[in-house]
């Protein structure tokens, strides 16, 4: 299965290029045969999907993830005005 | 009088950099609320340690206010704020795990992810889950996770992720896939109930 030629090109190679792909940083010509093999490859297909969706996930985790909470700031402007008005 | 705040928020970056280096304090304060939280994700990721990561959160905007003048422009200034905050976490790092990445097969990496398996879909199911995300996330070597953290989360393109990590474009690239595999292979081992989190999915299979 991951030996399939699809599209001009083999499972393992879709699999070297799935970064760039979803990335969007493959010449056009590349990104037809990525695309033709995706088309022609359930498997490829779907582990595709399920990449990209990681990928979405992760992107949330900058509205999500861990903030400098109100504390951390006002010590950090806090020591910041201390530290700038030094001589 | 204007509102000096709004008038602060619609300022761009390079704008505020360069009225801190003419002493405006407040201008100065703007650009620590604007970037604080994304300098603070990526101190915490390369110390694994809270007080450090302030430490180094405190350090970077205190060398981004000494060394505004000396801003050039050539970088956009979240990333040369990054820059100065990586230089300064791995400064500050009290635990110097063994660094060195095993280069498995990128075969292997994708097997160990879910490429061929049956049951892909339990990658995004477990990446849907925000714990479980993060929780995938710390399995990885700090290595892998700056990279992801910050191509993936904070959104840098790819010349400014491999500026803040002082390396090349196709390096970076490399870097990143295999880093997205193993917190593919992690997340599936998390959501198989791996007792380990998926620690296993970097050293079992081979």
């Amino acid at each position: 299965m991951i030996e399939r030629d699809v599209g001009g090109l083999r499972c393992f190679e879709v699999l070297e290029l799935l970064s760039e792909y979803v990335d969007g940083e493959l010449d056009e010509s590349t990104v037809e045969k990525v695309e033709g093999h995706l088309l022609g490859c359930p498997n490829c297909e779907r582990f595709g999907q399920n990449f990209g969706s990681m990928l979405v996930a992760l992107r949330k985790e900058s509205e999500h993830g861990p903030k400098a909470g109100l504390d951390v700031m006002a010590r950090l402007l806090q020591q910041l005005r201390r530290a700038t008005t030094e001589p | 009088m204007p509102d000096r705040r709004k008038q602060d928020d619609l300022s761009s970056d390079r704008d505020l950099v360069a009225q801190t280096a003419a002493g405006d304090r407040r201008a100065f304060e703007s650009l620590v609320e604007r970037h604080a939280a994304a300098v603070l994700r990526l101190a915490t990721i390369v110390t694994d340690d809270p007080v450090s990561a302030e430490d180094a959160l405190q350090q970077t905007f205190l060398s981004v206010y000494r060394n505004a003048a000396s801003f050039r422009g050539d970088a956009s200034v979240r990333t040369w704020l990054l820059s100065i905050a990586r230089n300064a976490a791995y400064r500050l790092r009290t635990k110097h795990g063994q660094e060195q990445l095993m280069e498995e097969p990128l075969m292997t990496l994708g097997l160990e992810a879910g490429w061929g398996s049956d049951n892909p879909e339990a990658l995004a199911i477990a990446a849907e889950r925000r714990e479980t995300l993060v929780r995938a996330l710390q399995v990885l070597q700090p290595i892998d996770r700056e990279v992801v953290i910050l191509r993936d989360v904070e959104g840098l393109r790819g010349p400014e992720a491999a500026e803040v990590l002082g390396i090349g474009e196709r390096a970076l690239k490399s870097r990143l896939h295999r880093a997205r595999l193993r917190l593919a292979a992690a997340l599936r081992a998390s959501s198989a109930g791996n007792p380990r989190d998926g620690e296993g999915a970097r050293n079992d299979r081979t």
